[in-house]
């Protein structure tokens, strides 16, 4: 008797944990959560092949050795989008009078290997551009910023390509509308902007609750604006593009990214409101660095 | 029949660390991303979890119901958040502060601190400062979240932002070690909360739960319905023999003989496993404790 009771209880607990339902964030980016998994599921397979072609060249390391100052001396150096298995095959066939039969069989299968391991990763890298980003990041390299192709909250177009390479830095700063550290500084983001313009450059935000044209939140978003009196352009984009999964993996807000005219990345994002005294000054720097490299 | 409800009371008393444990793991399912130092932000975070564990913890997978109420309190749409009150009433019905003796993972970590072998300290005395946490839930929770607003008509989570441990201990701590860019945000806030959650380590190594008893607003929400919940605890007086040792079992500072259903009682089962006639028991549902709540209203008007 009691005990039924008690399973009862617990099985009360277990359907209000869930039905019921009380979020008031994170509800936007739910749609998300799917394509998320793909990528890091992507990322991850991305990883072990590097890890296998790293691995297959760094055995029998005197004989590639070899292999890659036969390439020096004569081959022609890679050419964009050539695989780099094909063209170690390329080279240990132009070089093969230096190798035994031996080794030469055990080169070209591992080259061959290299092959099938490219031709994956290039397939993975079309599927998934967004783990690229990831990769040059853990390694320190330059970063993308995703490309897109959105409209600002006005309905006028606006490319990535057009407007990084139209601004020495470009200043994009994500937030969303209910974030109260972000709406606070939206009025110091309006006057960056308008400092940027003197120097080429332009501020751009990205309200997460805008994405794929969300009318209400679209209506929203301008009103917090003009209640702030911020005045430059703020930009959507689909959930689903590129651009959206950057957005998605972005979970503290505001963020800013300072990008390049070649649309790279400058620097850390910078995490949290630039109304902190420190952050501004990080920010300003990565600025400075943006533009004195367009002018250099 | 009763003696097997007995058995009941008593298992879930001596297997509390175990289920303590369960329900910490189960809010915080995700923990690969404690290395990605990066937040799960799937379907699950729409729904609260019943004990205070933070959002921003990288594992958590669901909301802390004291943080999704400020975050929507404190937006400029809404001055209250029904769909949350609502949720924390049935939890407050179904269990009461059971979830803090249960399943709030907060309150397990406490009570690990305080297995810490050194001098332990009643709080006894301290009393008076239980009744801060209704003041923390008011004030923090509800309105300065909901009238001190910006131009915008925001507010800040108060409680979040300037009090809450957990959000040190399970957010800021995790996501800085793995995340640069948080790492670089931190600043005073940041040292002042951790300040917080160091007092309240230190304080929980020598008393029993200290910021359940004194700060925390969730753990005040649920004590309010302690009296009206479901799960009650339950006093035999043919078998009690009124030796007073319940009472010096409670680390809560309850006697349950007296009180049985007081707002501070966690329902943790100390005085269960502690009393020698089997007289304290688990009781959950509706009726049958009708004349007991009359005998403690009496008892409680007296003194």
């Amino acid at each position: 008797m009691k005990m039924k009771k008690l399973t009862a209880l617990l099985l009360a607990t277990l359907m209000v944990l869930s039905l019921a339902a009380c979020g008031a964030k994170g509800d936007s980016k739910t749609e998300n959560s799917g394509d998320t998994a793909q990528t890091e599921e992507a990322a991850a397979t991305h990883k072990s092949l590097m890890d296998r072609e790293n691995e297959i060249l760094s055995e029998n390391t005197e004989l590639w050795e070899k292999v890659f100052l036969a390439a020096d001396k004569g081959m022609a150096m890679i050419e964009d989008g050539k695989n780099y298995g094909d063209f170690l095959l390329d080279t240990i066939e132009s070089a093969k009078d230096q190798f035994s039969d031996e080794e030469y069989a055990l080169l070209k299968k591992s080259a061959q290997e290299i092959s099938e391991i490219e031709n994956k990763l290039t397939e993975l890298e079309k599927q998934h551009p967004e783990i690229l980003n990831e990769e040059t990041d853990a390694n320190g390299d330059v970063q993308k910023f995703p490309s897109f192709e959105g409209k600002d909250l006005d309905g006028n177009e606006v490319k990535s390509d057009e407007l990084f390479s139209a601004n020495a830095v470009t200043v994009v700063n994500f937030w969303f509308t209910t974030c109260s550290p972000c709406v606070g500084e939206l009025g110091e983001l309006d006057a960056l902007n308008k400092e940027l313009a003197d120097k080429g450059g332009a501020l751009i935000g990205v309200n997460a609750f805008t994405l794929d044209g969300d009318e209400t939140a679209i209506a929203d978003a301008k009103d917090v604006l003009a209640k702030k009196g911020a005045t430059y352009q703020n930009v959507y984009f689909d959930s689903s593009s590129p651009a959206g999964a950057f957005t998605a993996n972005i979970f503290a807000f505001p963020t800013t990214y300072v990008v390049d005219r070649n649309g790279n990345i400058v620097g850390e994002p910078i995490v949290g409101a630039i109304t902190e005294k420190n952050q501004a000054e990080t920010l300003q720097s990565l600025i400075d660095q943006a533009i004195a490299a367009d002018a250099g | 029949m009763d003696k097997k409800h007995q058995t009941i009371s008593h298992l879930l008393a001596r297997w509390r660390g175990w289920i303590q444990a369960g329900a910490a793991l189960l809010t915080n399912l995700h923990l690969p991303n404690f290395f990605k130092g990066s937040l799960y932000q799937g379907a699950g975070k729409t729904v609260c979890v019943p004990g205070l564990n933070c959002y921003s913890c990288p594992a958590a997978s669901g909301a802390c119901p004291i943080g999704a109420f400020q975050a929507v309190v404190g937006s400029s749409k809404f001055r209250f958040s029904y769909y949350i009150t609502g949720f924390l009433i049935l939890l407050g019905v179904l269990l009461g502060r059971f979830i803090c003796g249960f399943l709030c993972p907060f309150g397990w970590f406490q009570e690990l601190l305080h297995k810490i072998p050194t001098k332990k300290l009643s709080t006894k005395k301290l009393k008076p400062l239980t009744y801060l946490k209704y003041a923390v839930l008011l004030v923090m929770v509800v309105l300065l979240p909901a009238f001190l607003v910006n131009d915008v008509g925001m507010g800040d989570p108060f409680f979040c932002k300037y009090l809450c441990p957990q959000g040190v201990l399970e957010g800021a701590i995790p996501l800085s070690l793995a995340n640069s860019g948080i790492r670089a945000a931190l600043g005073k806030l940041f040292t002042w909360k951790l300040g917080i959650l160091l007092a309240v380590v230190a304080l929980s190594v020598v008393f029993y739960r200290p910021f359940c008893k004194w700060l925390c607003p969730l753990g005040a929400f649920y004590a309010l319905f302690n009296r009206v919940s479901l799960f009650q605890m339950k006093v035999d007086e043919n078998k009690c023999v009124s030796c007073g040792k319940c009472a010096r079992a409670c680390k809560m500072d309850v006697d349950v003989t007296k009180t049985p259903n007081h707002t501070e009682c966690i329902r943790c089962g100390m005085c269960v496993s502690a009393c020698p006639t089997g007289a304290v028991s688990f009781r959950y549902g509706f009726g049958d404790g009708k004349q007991n709540i009359n005998i403690e209203e009496n008892t409680e008007e007296s003194t």
